[in-house]
């Protein structure tokens, strides 16, 4: 790959300094390289999720289908070659694809045999900074066999790429390349599998199922709950797993969202910004909290789903998001550990 | 035979696994031997359902689907979700001999008073207890075959058990002609629920901390602790040896030696202060309480909890809001600040 030097100031930069605080992860990666230190995986501090200004431009009609759905999770290495201008071509190449695998028998659909139709469309806003490439949509669709049915086409499978403030790894790529590393995919697995194929054949890219770690949801459940909200929907709640044998056990413990933005303004101590010392205190107060009225050791066990209004995830690479305002900020982590997952 | 009844008794026919398909038919004693005799059990099951539903078409009627759905809800108890009810009966009053048929009587005639549409059939079990299904119909609709209330009521006792009612605004009724019909004067929903019928009997009845063997307590543990050391290498040395043994001791004492009943979950609501030792001035000037909702769930609640101790997950004694579940026979709980 191309060595790329690195831009001038202007204002991607600046945009990215709206959400890092100190170095990117690729760049501490390289330091600790040189200086053989020992790794630490995520900054230490992180920005709320603020609305920023490309999200303002999107239309909350348009992504609203993107809301209250639950996503599987992918990492994706960049594709090589790909260009936003082939997107029809791309539609019936892949449908093609689709229906060749179909008639191998690979793919198992049940029920009546249908044409599908497969549509690659981009998604306008979907981005941190300007330098973020679009993202862009790939539906399947089930196409009514019979010519006197005007039924609308019902969606069977959508799966959506983006990059959000997705610098460090922008950097080390050539202009051949096209970095969209967050995946999100719903509907069949199989048709999650043909899609991935046939774009690892064309692109030369490799998906990787992207699960989300006890820490990182600790964090994601501290920066959620940090953020500003007009109306709780929902309760902040967390699911942990007992590694205890031979009975499984599942404890879930929900707090009402008021009492714990409560929690959580008395723990905060930076304004405007989310540090590790924080997201410890917080994830600590609910442990002893609990400790005190049951004498079990939460640390000891593994956090599994956390939830909030803003957004839910799950540990095995699953999540839904809720609400409108924060979708990027809620995307941008999930391009962060996508990008570290393909370092 | 009514369509609608022949559609009952295909589907309810078909709700029974073929492993125990010969078993269920035998309990519902409709069928004769040498009618069962005559049937082909080894054909595919649909094939088999047709076969059994043209039998039963000649001479069986709505309640006699009914019976045989009880039978098949007796095998599958599990698959509802159990409620207790407690009775009691009002100060002072006698306790009356309980008859049975008259009790069933006058638990149909008050249903059938207060609704138009309603199917009552009744099956006698073991410890003079009564499985009763109750179909639900409206002014104008005939009872709903697909959509049962159980009911299990231990005539020695001021217990029911309840499958969870579909129909809410039918629990009231339900409750009443339950009370009237058994010569109590209150009921009284009690929080406890789970899918084993047989584990909150257990509890209701306190039956679930006897063993069968009685010895001394303290001698398991000492055995315990000897083949600890007989199987082991010499060298190797137990860590806070006496800390263990207290565990397993404070744990033994605590859930005894029995196996314990079987329950999937136990939630509490807490409505409690939020105090800590290391981090005093978190929430300090806040006087609301935190409102929380905790729900333990596992296949086998109080074996898990019972196993965190000695993990290392919890301290021992675990805490007497887990520990009281099968005492105080709940497992919905509301917790306060005094």
């Amino acid at each position: 790959m191309d060595s790329y030097e690195s831009a001038p100031q202007h204002i991607a930069s600046s945009r990215l300094k709206d959400y890092f605080i100190g170095a990117t992860p690729l760049q501490k990666r390289l330091e600790s390289v040189r200086k053989q230190t020992s790794f630490v995986p995520t900054p230490p501090r992180r920005k709320i999720p603020q609305c920023s200004q490309l999200q303002e431009d999107n239309d909350p009609q348009k992504v609203a289908f993107l809301l209250h759905k639950q996503w599987t999770l992918y990492s994706l290495t960049p594709l090589y070659k790909f260009s936003y201008t082939n997107l029809k071509e791309y539609a019936s190449l892949l449908s093609a694809f689709i229906a060749a695998e179909k008639q191998k028998g690979l793919a198992v659909e049940v029920g009546e045999d249908f044409n599908i139709k497969v549509t690659f469309s981009t998604l306008l806003g979907m981005k941190g900074t300007q330098r973020d490439p679009e993202a862009f949509l790939v539906q399947i669709l089930s196409k009514s066999q019979l010519p006197s049915e005007n039924r609308e086409h019902k969606v069977l499978w959508t799966g959506w790429f983006c990059c959000i403030f997705g610098d460090s790894l922008l950097e080390t790529v050539s202009e051949d390349f096209t970095c969209v590393p967050l995946f999100l995919a719903n509907g069949a697995e199989t048709n999650t599998a043909i899609v991935g194929t046939w774009f690892q054949k064309t692109f030369d890219c490799y998906f990787s199922p992207l699960a989300i770690n006890a820490f990182n949801l600790s964090w994601m459940a501290a920066m959620w709950t940090a953020c500003k909200m007009d109306q709780y929907m929902a309760a902040t709640e967390f699911l942990w797993s007992v590694p205890c044998s031979p009975q499984s056990l599942d404890i879930s413990y929900a707090i009402h969202p008021e009492d714990a933005k409560a929690l959580w303004d008395s723990v905060h101590k930076t304004p405007g910004e989310v540090t590790q010392e924080e997201v410890d205190l917080f994830m600590d107060c609910l442990y002893s909290h609990f400790h005190r009225h049951f004498k079990i050791h939460l640390s000891a066990t593994r956090l599994v789903r956390v939830s909030t209004s803003v957004a839910s995830a799950h540990t095995d690479g699953k999540i839904k998001i809720l609400c409108h305002k924060y979708l990027i900020g809620v995307l941008a982590y999930l391009t962060e550990l996508a990008i570290f997952q393909i370092d | 035979m009514d369509e609608t009844v022949a559609e009952f008794f295909k589907r309810t026919i078909l709700k029974i696994p073929m492993t125990e398909m010969m078993t269920i038919l035998k309990a519902w004693d409709f069928l004769s031997e040498k009618q069962l005799q005559n049937v082909n059990f080894q054909q595919r099951k649909e094939s088999l359902v047709q076969d059994l539903v043209l039998l039963c078409e000649k001479r069986a009627s709505v309640h006699d689907a009914a019976l045989l759905d009880i039978v098949y809800t007796q095998f599958h108890r599990h698959r509802k979700v159990w409620d207790v009810f407690q009775m009691s009966k009002g100060p002072g009053e006698d306790i009356d001999l309980f008859d049975m048929e008259q009790f069933k009587s006058s638990f149909k005639k008050i249903l059938q008073r207060a609704l138009k549409n309603v199917m009552v059939s009744f099956r006698d079990a073991e410890e003079n207890a009564v499985w009763i299904r109750i179909a639900w119909g409206t002014q104008y609709r005939k009872p709903n075959q697909y959509k049962p209330v159980y009911v299990v009521y231990y005539s020695q006792t001021p217990y029911a058990f309840t499958s969870s009612c579909p129909l809410r605004s039918n629990i009231p009724l339900l409750g009443q002609a339950l009370t009237v019909a058994s010569n109590h004067h209150k009921i009284v929903k009690m929080d406890l629920r789970s899918r084993y019928l047989d584990s909150l009997k257990a509890i209701v009845f306190k039956q679930y901390n006897q063993t069968f063997e009685t010895y001394n307590s303290t001698t398991p543990l000492q055995e315990k602790s000897l083949e600890l050391d007989i199987h082991m290498d010499s060298r190797i040395i137990h860590e806070n040896r006496i800390e263990k043994e207290r565990v397993q001791r404070v744990t033994q004492e605590t859930f005894g030696d029995y196996s314990q009943p079987r329950l999937e979950f136990a939630q509490y609501k807490l409505e409690t202060k939020f105090k800590s030792d290391f981090n005093g001035d978190i929430l300090a000037e806040r006087k609301e309480p935190l409102r929380c909702l905790i729900k333990f769930s596992s296949p086998h609640l109080l074996e898990a909890l019972k196993s965190l101790a000695p993990a290392g997950i919890a301290d021992a004694p675990l805490s007497p809001l887990l520990t009281c579940i099968p005492n105080k026979g709940m497992n919905y709980f509301k917790i306060k600040d005094k």
